[in-house]
């Protein structure tokens, strides 16, 4: 038997000196690390105009991993705020100073950056957030932290049905669309497809399943003819789509709906073009299709004729507020906005609204000032609704064209509906 | 039966083991709940950690599955939480149930090499992270278990203190923290702490002794556990949420490198690498996103030169002095 | 039914042999070297990236990057063995499995560090774009192809280990490394041999990963978890082994998703944890 050396050391019976100098030599190591790295002293802000300066934003997104874009993006449309309004005097004569940090898509790492933020970073708002299951966590802290939580881009209803609706946390908002888009704005461009027969490919977490499970909801009621003929729910972290494909298209089915996002929509649709997915299925509809992460991960491989939507879309509406906003992340950045950008961009400026409603920092007055407000933002007019704090305001939906213009694809065909008629109503008891 | 050593005077020992926990006790009141909230990390960590080593730098079983302990811990008392039982119930509750586990996987774990060890545990603590993910009615799913109260520990009758707030519940954390940590390294300084001692050193030795290893390895996995179990019982609470990220290999990785940090050939070391592991995170993402890279060369450095961790540093430092000077005074 | 069961059978196979590469070096590295290599799943990332940046450097053309990649990353194996494991083959077991995860951690961050967060992706080559009926069910050309060099690199290596003289050397080594040093086996080069052949399988898994998934920092996390159960399952150091492992992997998969999707997350922990226990030495393995 082959023997293997330990590494000859011996587990040392430390005698009394050995172990407090080690001790304390370690806890000197420690403490510097934390402490020069960390901590300084909090100054004290002279108060320049009305309220205090700088007024800090942090925010946290995915900046790692699969869907490592989306913070970036997020990030790219917070600071285009941040510069844009400091550039013009700031909140009430205070800078905005941000912060950014990467949460992993963990909720564990959520809540200690918040902490961090919120206790010595000194933070005044939090924005961010990706993954669903870190908005509802730190939904539930909110109260502890007291500070207003803007999510810009978790997607879960729970968040402002369950959160914001039944348990009443008022800290929290959101100023992007949740999966109302998906499901139920996707059942309403359903109805009109010839299409009978439906399956879907969704990942399988929450999102997932209440997506599908409201978008078959929703298409019933309005298509009493359609049949849901498969369905298959693929891990998170899937690269191999070919068993859930042989699956669903085992079914035979006519049309095909997926609220897949990211990395994987970009693999997910390659690998449905190389199965010859869309000769038969002549209906195919991504709930995150026309995010920009996807539509410039897929380039000219992304076939024209596929649906989907996102939660802003770059080009819509054609109007100036919109273009100069695309001009200037342009300029800025070297690329087109995400909905990521915008929802992040919009955040920002919900909160220069709000504190410049309020005149204050106090919590209670901020809420308050948010509840009911009307914003003109890049999406489009757009109002945040008092019982959920929910923004409201409309997506299109398009189908995939390649346009010369641009150096990935866009959406055209746009359907739009008002928001009200798709997004589900207080008291959420049953799906509209 | 080889005789117990001395324990040589406690009187040093125990006064910086007295600082420490002084030490820690001070700190609410003097600083604010970030760093309540990274001490009691800190101390999880060093718990979580000592509770790993007791297999790794002991024995030289390396478990990459060690968070499916903690996990269950945090997921019991959670779930206890939540159906309204008292906190001491819970985390009583959560952490028996991690020793549980820890005897049943124990049975099929110890049987091998040490590769083979090192693969079952990645494979069990997966599993276990699998089954938390799906099983959604149970354990909340991919959103996990939210809006955990902290309660509040009474004698009916005679009084009740509420943990919710922070600082409260640090103490009671802190509190059983340290009392964990004191157990194991009683267990450590004990008889059975020397057997398993033998076993890195001398495999083969401590067998033709004619001790049943086998049986000395399931109880200290089960311990291992037990311990692990416990520090996930106190983290749920703490953070009022538990997702399933705390079974995924990620979460087991860290009780690995907090030791090989510290050093796993010491009691101390895995506390060190405790404090170093958060301190040097906290440090590193204030500057970089690229913190992965600079804990594998941190990692990389230690396993080809510094196998000792900082623990092992110093005190061949120390050694290094010491035998110079006694050359220079006998 | 029958059809339907061939064309998963299918599926299975194409996922399986994409494994099979991964897997092969992977056991190959284990049966010579006793190294547990968890930085594999990143060589066969660094292999995907590599031959993405290949292609894209020469202007599309996949099969620039197909011929680089795995050479490229042959030249990493020798500097990882070279400089860095031939360090650590002496220590104990779990030093060596460290020193690996170590090199996990630094080549996520590195790939990132180099070629963004953004997921990359990169169309089949003209030749292979289209589909072949399969049982009257159409099936990606690229996928068979992919079935085709898995095959023929297993073949290739079933030759290479059994008929060539260096094969019997590597045989030799891995049975007896004091032995074959003794009678003249030059043992350290064979070594960093071994492991850059590794290193080439696992880019070679890579390079054809690439057109049909996207890149992303992290996709070597998934596959290594993938490979190890694969290499349990048919034995840590057998490559005939390996292959029947992926193979049985792949089509368990294909299977499983149709039929028991519940389990789909869970399936392959719970395989080599069953093999673990049962028979740790999986099907053709070296009972150490």
């Amino acid at each position: 038997m082959k023997k293997k050396g330990g590494d000859g050391r011996r587990l040392s019976g430390l005698n009394r000196r050995e172990f407090l100098k080690a001790s304390a030599g370690a806890l000197g190591v420690g403490a510097a690390l934390i402490g020069g790295g960390i901590g300084f002293p909090a100054i004290a802000r002279a108060a320049k105009g009305k309220v205090k300066n700088p007024i800090k934003i942090a925010c946290q997104g995915v900046a790692s991993g699969p869907l490592g874009n989306n913070g970036d993006f997020m990030n790219k449309g917070a600071l285009l705020a941040v510069e844009e309004i400091n550039g013009k005097g700031g909140i009430l004569g205070s800078k905005i100073e941000f912060n950014f940090r990467d949460d992993e898509s963990k909720v564990d790492v959520a809540i200690k950056n918040a902490r961090y933020f919120v206790d010595t970073w000194d933070a005044d708002f939090l924005i961010g957030i990706d993954s669903s299951g870190v908005a509802l966590a730190l939904g539930q802290i909110m109260p502890d932290l007291n500070r207003i939580l803007i999510v810009t881009h978790g997607s879960t209803n729970k968040y402002n049905e369950e959160i914001v609706f039944k348990k009443g946390i008022k800290q929290c908002f959101r100023s992007s669309v949740p999966l109302y888009q998906d499901a139920c704005a996707g059942a309403l461009v359903a109805k009109d497809f010839p299409a009978k027969q439906w399956a879907a490919i969704l990942p399988d977490y929450e999102y997932g399943h209440t997506s599908w499970k409201l978008f078959k909801q929703t298409l019933k009621t309005l298509r009493p003819d359609v049949e849901f003929v498969a369905d298959s729910f693929a891990k998170s972290g899937t690269v191999d789509f070919s068993s859930h494909i042989a699956k669903v298209m085992g079914a035979n089915p006519e049309a095909i709906f997926s609220v897949e996002w990211g990395g994987e929509l970009v693999t997910l649709i390659k690998q449905c073009q190389l199965f010859e997915v869309y000769k038969k299925v002549k209906y195919w509809m991504a709930g995150m299709g026309g995010a920009m992460d996807v539509l410039q991960g897929l380039g000219r491989e992304y076939p024209e004729g596929l649906w989907g939507t996102t939660r802003y879309w770059f080009l819509y509406p054609d109007n100036p507020k919109n273009k100069a906003f695309v001009d200037a992340y342009h300029k800025r950045w070297n690329n087109y906005p995400s909905h990521n950008s915008e929802s992040a961009y919009t955040a920002v400026h919900m909160i220069k609204q709000a504190v410049e409603k309020a005149q204050t920092l106090e919590i209670k007055e901020l809420i308050a000032a948010m509840e009911g407000m009307q914003i003109d933002r890049p999406a489009g007019p757009c109002y945040i609704r008092k019982e959920d704090h929910q923004a409201v305001y409309s997506v299109p939906w398009g189908q995939i064209k390649h346009d010369p213009k641009y150096p990935f694809p866009i959406l055209t065909n746009l359907k739009v509906f008002p928001a009200e008629k798709y997004y589900l109503h207080p008291p959420f008891t049953q799906a509209g | 039966m080889i005789p117990a050593p001395r324990n040589h005077g406690n009187s040093a020992q125990g006064l910086g083991a007295g600082l420490v926990v002084t030490g820690i006790f001070i700190v609410p009141l003097v600083l604010g709940p970030f760093w309540q909230y990274l001490i009691a990390n800190i101390l999880l960590l060093s718990l979580f950690s000592l509770s790993f080593n007791l297999l790794f730098g002991m024995t030289g079983y390396l478990s990459f599955g060690h968070a499916a302990f903690y996990a269950t811990g945090a997921y019991v008392t959670g779930m206890l939480l939540l159906a309204d039982f008292s906190l001491i119930v819970s985390v009583a509750l959560g952490t028996a149930a991690a020793g549980v586990l820890a005897v049943i996987l124990g049975f099929f774990c110890v049987r091998h090499t040490k590769v083979y060890f090192s693969l079952l545990t990645l494979a069990l603590g997966m599993m276990i992270h699998a089954i938390v993910w799906k099983w959604t009615s149970v354990t909340g799913g991919d959103d996990g278990l939210v809006g955990i109260m902290r309660g509040s520990i009474k004698i009916p009758g005679v009084f009740e203190i509420s943990l919710n707030s922070l600082s409260h519940y640090y103490y009671f954390l802190a509190a059983l923290c340290l009392l964990g940590i004191y157990i194991l390294y009683r267990i450590v300084k004990s008889p059975f702490g020397l057997v398993l001692n033998g076993l890195r050193e001398n495999y083969g030795r401590v067998e033709f002794a004619g001790i049943p290893i086998r049986q000395y390895l399931q109880v200290t996995f089960f311990i291992a556990g037990l311990f692990a179990g416990l520090a996930g019982s106190l983290m749920a609470p703490l953070e009022k949420t538990v997702a399933p990220s705390v079974a995924h290999w990620t979460k087991s990785a860290e009780p690995v490198m907090a030791s090989l940090i510290g050093g796993p050939f010491t009691f101390a070391g895995p506390i060190v690498g405790a404090l170093a592991f958060i301190g040097l995170k906290e440090l590193v993402v204030r500057f970089t996103d690229y913190w992965l890279m600079v804990f594998g060369i941190v990692l990389m450095v230690v396993v080809l030169g510094f196998r000792g961790g900082i623990v092992g540093f110093i005190n061949d430092h120390l050694r290094e002095r010491r035998r110079l000077a006694l050359r220079e005074h006998p | 039914m029958g059809e339907r069961l061939l064309y998963l059978a299918v599926v299975g196979l194409s996922e399986g042999m994409a494994l099979w590469l991964v897997a092969a070096g992977l056991s190959l590295t284990f049966g010579v070297l006793r190294v547990v290599n968890f930085a594999h799943g990143s060589l066969y990332m660094l292999g995907a990236y590599l031959a993405f940046h290949f292609i894209r450097l020469f202007g599309g053309n996949y099969w620039i990057g197909f011929a680089l990649g795995p050479i490229a990353l042959a030249v990493v194996g020798y500097v990882m063995e070279r400089f860095f494991f031939r360090r650590i083959y002496r220590l104990d077991d779990s030093f060596q499995l460290l020193l690996t995860f170590a090199f996990v951690l630094i080549f996520d961050d590195l790939v990132k560090f180099i070629w963004g967060p953004v997921h990359q992706s990169v169309p089949t080559p003209p030749i292979l774009s289209g589909a072949i009926m399969v049982v009257g069910r159409p099936f990606p050309a690229f996928g068979l192809f992919i079935i085709v060099v898995g095959t023929a690199a297993g073949f290739a290596l079933w030759y290479l280990i059994e008929r060539t003289g260096w094969g019997a050397l590597v045989q030799a080594t891995a049975t007896d490394r004091e032995m074959a040093s003794v009678v003249g086996v030059n043992v350290p080069r064979l070594y960093t041999g071994v492991f850059m052949f590794g290193a080439w399988l696992a880019g070679l898994g890579g390079v054809l990963a690439v057109p049909m998934r996207s890149l992303a920092p992290g996709m070597g996390e998934s596959i290594i978890i993938e490979a190890f159960v694969v290499v349990v399952i048919g034995g840590l150091g057998s490559l005939r082994g390996a292959f029947i492992g992926a193979v049985l992997l792949g089509m368990f998969h294909a299977f499983g998703v149709t039929y028991l999707p519940v389990f789909e997350l869970a399936l392959a922990y719970v395989t080599m944890a069953i093999v673990l226990i049962i028979r740790p030495w999986g099907m053709f393995g070296v009972r150490e």
